[in-house]
C-alpha cells in the first residue's frame, strides 16, 4: 500500500528560485508541492541581497546565466503586473573616477554589454552631475544602464509562492529533507517532520544547501560555497535616485549604493568567501569597507546613520555557470543550483526554463484555469482596523491582520515583517513586536512561546515566567 | 471624550500623552478646545509599560495621579502619521491621524509636539555580529514581562540610566539572571544599594560584538584594551533614546543632526504655531527634564512668560 503522499513534482527550497519554479509548474495539469526547512519562505539568500533586477549587462556572454537574464528582461513586466510587485526602474550609473576606469568602461564594459544585448549610454561628467547631483563631483564620466531597477525581493518571493498556492500548490514549511531515495518511477523523500513524500520529479532549489540535498541522493557532482555580502541600510535616501555602481576590478564588482523600493538606500555588499553556511555575522571590517567604498562615490551617504546592518550568503557553485541539469543519481532529480547572486533577477526565466524541462520530462499539458493575477490580499483590510501598530512605519492593525489572513500566512515574525514592512523602522520592532505576538495568537492561534523570529529555535519569548513578581496589574 | 470633529479647527492639538504633555496639562493648560492624541491605549508614554518597575514608582504615581482636564478631548489609539503646517498665517495646521475607524484630518491653530522618543537599538550603534533572537530594548522586555513572559534566562543589560537600572532590577525580580554593564565614557553610574544586590553589576565596558544564531549566545565587551565575553541568551540594549520624528519628515520642520525637533527658547519650532517639548526635542532618558519642559510650555501657551 502506498504510504507516501504523492506529487508529480516536489520543489525543495522556498527561496525566490524555488517559488518561481513552483508557480510556473502550476500552469500545468500536475500536482506540485514545495518544502522549505525554515518556518517561513524567503529566509535565505532571497531575503538578504541588494534587491536589484539586473539586466545581465555584465554576465558572462554565452552562459546560461546570461541567456536567462536576457529572457527575464522580457518576462518581468508581466510578472510585476500580475503579482503587483513594488518595482522602480531607477537605472544604474557606473561611475569612473580614474582614467583607467574610463578605459575599462570603453573597452570592457560596453562591448560585453553589447554581446549581452544591452545597450549602455555613455555619459559625460556634466551629464552625470546634472542627473545625479549627489555623486562625488570629481567623477570623470560613466555609463547609464537604463534597464536596471530595484524591486521588493520579499514581495516577489512571497507572491510567486502565494500565486502557486492559489493555483493549487501545496507548501510545507519548517521541515527539512532528511532522506532522498531514487526509486524506479519516483523519488521518495522523508522529512524531519516525519512526513513521507513521493514525487515523479524532485527539483533541488535548496540554494546554499543544494549540494547537501544532492548528496542525500548520492550525487557529489558539485559543491556550493557561501560568499558573504554585508549591507548597511540607511533610512534617509540622501537624494539617491539611481543605482550607483563602481567600475568593477578583477576582484569584485565593488560596493554599490542602491535605492530601496520602500524608502532609503542600501550600501554594499562586500564579497567574502566564508567557511560556514550559517555565518550571517556582520563584522567591523566589513562595515568599514562598505563605508569606505561608498565614500568615493556618494560621500554624503558614507557618513549616514544606519537603521540596520545585515549579511547574506550567495550560493557560489563549483561550476562556472548556473547548475541546471539532471542529477548524476538519476533524471528524476533536477538541480537548479549555483545561482550565486542573480537568482532574483533571473527568477521568471529560471521558472520558465525549468518549467519547460519538467513539461518535456513528464509530458505535462497546460491547464486552462491558471490564474496569473494575484488578488491583492494585503490591501484587504476590514473596518475598525485602521489603528497603527508599527509606529515607525505607520503600519496598521488591518495591514498586519491582512497578512495573517492571507493564503500563505507568515510562519515567523520576520515573515510578517517581509509581508507588511512592520518592524523595519527606527525601533526595529521593539515597540510593536509584543502587540504583533498578540495578533499572531488572536488570528492564527500561534503560541508566543513557539513563534520564531526567523529560523527554528529563535523565539523572542524565552519562557513563561515562573512567578508573577513585577507583572502589571 | 474621544470624538474628533474633522471640520473643527481646534485651538490646540497635542501629539503624545507622555510625561511632558501630562506635565503641561497638569500645569497651566486648561484643555479648552484642545485635542490630545496618542498612539498607545493610555497615558504615560512608553514608560507606561514599565510602571510595575521598582525605582520608577514616582513617575508611575505621577502619571496615575494626573487628572486630565474635563474639557480636554482625549484620543488614545490615535496616531499622528503626518503634519502639514499652515500655508499662511491664520490658516490651521493639519495632522493626519490614523485610528481604528480610519484615517482622518485634524485641524488646529496650534500644535504641541510631545511625541517622545524611540529607544536606540543595537543596530543604531552598528554593533557587529549576526541578528539572532534575544536582542532587544527595554520597551520590548517590559511588555513581555507584562504578559508573563521572560525575554531570556540569562540577560545582559547594557546602559546606565535610571531607567536602565530599573529595567535590570525588574528582570532580576522576575527570577531571571541579570548582569548590568554600563557603557564607557559616560558618567559613573551610582547605583542604590538596594538595587545592586538583585543583579550582578560590572564596571563600565564597551559593547563590541554579539555572537550566536538563531538565538543570542554571547556578548563581548572591551575594557582597557582587553576583551571579555559574557554568556547570555538575551541582551537588553538600553543606552538611550532618539527623537520619534520620522513621521514629521516632509513637514518642513527643521531638525538637529540627531533628528530631534529644533526649537527656540520658547519651544517654538521653525514653523510658527508648532511647538515641541520633551524627548522629541531633547532625546535623553532624563524624565525630570521632560516634566520641566511641559510646565514651561504650558505657561507660554496659556499666555504667560518664562
Amino acid at each position: 500500500m502506498e504510504t507516501h503522499t504523492r506529487f508529480d513534482v516536489l520543489v525543495i527550497g522556498g527561496g525566490v528560485v524555488g517559488c518561481a519554479i513552483l508557480r510556473e509548474l502550476t500552469r500545468y495539469r500536475a500536482s506540485v508541492a514545495l518544502i522549505e526547512r525554515n518556518p517561513d519562505i524567503c529566509e535565505g539568500t532571497s531575503k538578504s541581497n541588494s534587491a536589484i533586477i539586473h539586466t545581465g549587462f555584465d554576465a558572462p556572454p554565452g552562459s546560461l546565466e546570461a541567456r536567462l537574464l536576457a529572457d527575464a528582461r522580457d518576462l518581468w513586466p508581466s510578472v510585476i503586473a500580475d503579482l503587483h510587485i513594488p518595482y522602480l526602474q531607477t537605472g544604474a550609473l557606473m561611475l569612473a573616477l580614474t582614467p583607467d576606469d574610463l578605459l575599462t568602461i570603453e573597452h570592457e564594459i560596453i562591448p560585453k554589454a553589447e554581446r549581452n544585448g544591452v545597450t549602455l549610454q555613455p555619459l559625460t561628467r556634466e551629464e552625470i552631475v546634472e542627473n545625479a547631483p549627489y555623486v562625488n563631483p570629481e567623477v570623470l564620466g560613466g555609463v547609464l544602464i537604463e534597464g536596471e531597477g530595484v524591486i521588493d525581493p520579499f514581495w516577489t518571493t512571497r507572491a510567486y509562492c502565494e500565486s502557486a498556492v492559489l493555483n493549487g500548490a501545496t507548501v510545507f514549511t519548517g521541515e527539512d529533507v532528511t532522506e532522498l531515495r531514487m526509486a524506479e518511477d519516483r523519488v521518495l523523500v522523508r522529512t524531519s517532520g516525519g512526513r513521507e513524500l513521493a514525487a515523479s520529479l524532485v527539483i533541488n532549489a535548496a540554494g546554499l544547501w543544494s549540494d547537501e540535498i544532492a548528496r542525500l541522493a548520492g550525487d557529489a557532482s558539485f559543491t556550493i560555497r557561501p560568499r558573504k555580502g554585508q549591507f548597511v541600510v540607511v533610512e534617509e535616501d540622501h537624494g539617491v535616485a539611481q543605482i550607483i555602481l563602481p567600475v568593477p576590478n578583477k576582484i569584485s564588482k565593488g560596493i554599490l549604493v542602491t535605492p530601496i523600493v520602500f524608502g532609503g538606500v542600501m550600501l554594499g555588499p562586500t564579497a567574502e568567501d566564508v567557511d560556514e553556511k550559517t555565518d550571517l555575522a556582520t563584522t567591523i571590517e566589513g562595515l568599514r569597507a562598505i563605508r569606505e567604498g561608498v565614500r568615493r562615490y556618494v560621500p554624503d551617504v558614507a557618513e549616514a546613520e544606519s537603521v540596520r546592518q545585515f549579511a547574506g550568503l550567495r550560493a557560489v557553485g563549483s561550476e562556472s555557470d548556473y547548475i541546471i541539469r539532471a542529477s548524476t543519481a538519476g533524471r528524476r532529480l533536477l538541480h537548479v543550483a549555483g545561482i550565486r547572486s542573480t537568482g532574483l533577477s533571473a527568477s521568471p526565466a529560471i521558472g520558465h526554463y525549468v518549467g519547460e524541462l519538467v513539461r518535456a520530462e513528464l509530458e505535462l499539458v497546460k491547464r486552462a484555469d491558471f490564474q496569473a493575477e494575484l488578488p491583492e490580499y494585503l490591501a484587504e483590510t476590514h473596518p475598525d482596523e485602521g489603528d497603527v501598530i508599527c509606529l515607525c512605519r505607520s503600519i496598521t492593525r488591518g495591514e498586519i491582520l491582512a497578512a495573517l489572513r492571507s493564503p500563505l500566512p507568515p510562519g515567523s515574525l520576520d515573515g510578517l515583517k517581509r509581508r507588511t514592512g512592520a518592524m523595519l523602522g527606527d525601533c526595529q520592532g521593539n515597540l510593536c513586536l509584543p502587540q504583533i505576538l498578540d495578533l499572531f495568537q488572536q488570528q492564527l492561534g500561534r503560541d508566543p512561546l513557539a513563534l520564531p523570529k526567523h529560523q527554528a529555535q529563535s523565539c523572542p519569548v524565552a519562557a513563561r515566567l515562573a512567578h508573577t513578581a513585577g507583572q502589571e496589574g | 471624550m474621544n470624538t474628533i470633529d474633522p471640520s473643527h479647527v481646534y485651538r490646540l492639538a497635542i501629539v503624545g500623552a507622555g510625561l511632558s504633555a501630562l506635565s503641561a496639562l497638569q500645569a497651566e493648560l486648561d484643555g479648552e478646545d484642545t485635542l490630545l492624541l496618542d498612539y498607545q491605549d493610555g497615558p504615560g508614554g512608553f514608560l507606561r509599560h514599565a510602571f510595575a518597575t521598582p525605582g520608577l514608582e514616582d513617575l508611575a504615581a505621577f502619571v496615575q495621579a494626573t487628572v486630565l482636564p474635563d474639557r480636554l478631548t482625549t484620543c488614545f489609539n490615535s496616531t499622528a502619521v503626518g503634519l502639514l503646517p499652515a500655508f499662511a498665517q491664520g490658516e490651521p495646521h493639519m495632522l493626519v491621524v490614523r485610528r481604528s475607524s480610519g484615517t482622518i484630518e485634524v485641524r488646529a491653530a496650534q500644535v504641541l509636539l510631545a511625541c517622545g522618543g524611540l529607544e536606540l537599538t543595537r543596530e543604531s550603534a552598528q554593533i557587529p555580529g549576526p541578528r539572532p533572537a534575544g536582542v532587544m530594548t527595554p520597551v520590548f522586555a517590559h511588555q513581555l514581562l507584562n504578559r508573563g513572559y521572560a525575554p531570556g534566562r540569562r540577560i545582559v543589560v547594557y546602559g546606565n540610566s535610571r531607567y536602565t537600572q530599573a529595567t535590570a532590577h525588574r528582570l532580576a525580580l522576575a527570577g531571571l539572571s541579570v548582569t548590568l554593564v554600563s557603557p564607557l565614557d559616560e558618567p559613573d553610574p551610582s547605583l542604590p544599594v538596594a538595587l545592586s544586590s538583585a543583579f550582578t553589576f560590572l564596571p563600565p565596558a564597551r559593547l563590541v560584538a554579539l555572537a550566536g544564531f538563531p538565538r543570542l549566545e554571547e556578548v563581548t565587551f572591551e575594557r582597557a584594551g582587553a576583551a571579555f565575553t559574557l554568556a547570555a541568551d538575551a541582551l537588553v540594549y538600553a543606552t538611550g533614546l532618539r527623537a520619534n520624528t520620522h513621521w514629521l519628515k516632509g513637514s518642513g520642520l527643521t531638525f538637529t543632526a540627531q533628528g530631534a525637533v529644533e526649537v527656540d527658547a520658547r519651544y517654538q519650532t521653525s514653523v510658527p504655531g508648532v511647538y515641541a517639548i520633551g524627548t522629541a526635542v531633547s532625546p535623553s532618558l532624563d524624565h525630570e527634564k521632560s516634566l520641566a519642559m511641559g510646565k514651561e510650555v504650558a505657561l507660554l501657551l496659556s499666555g504667560g512668560a518664562l
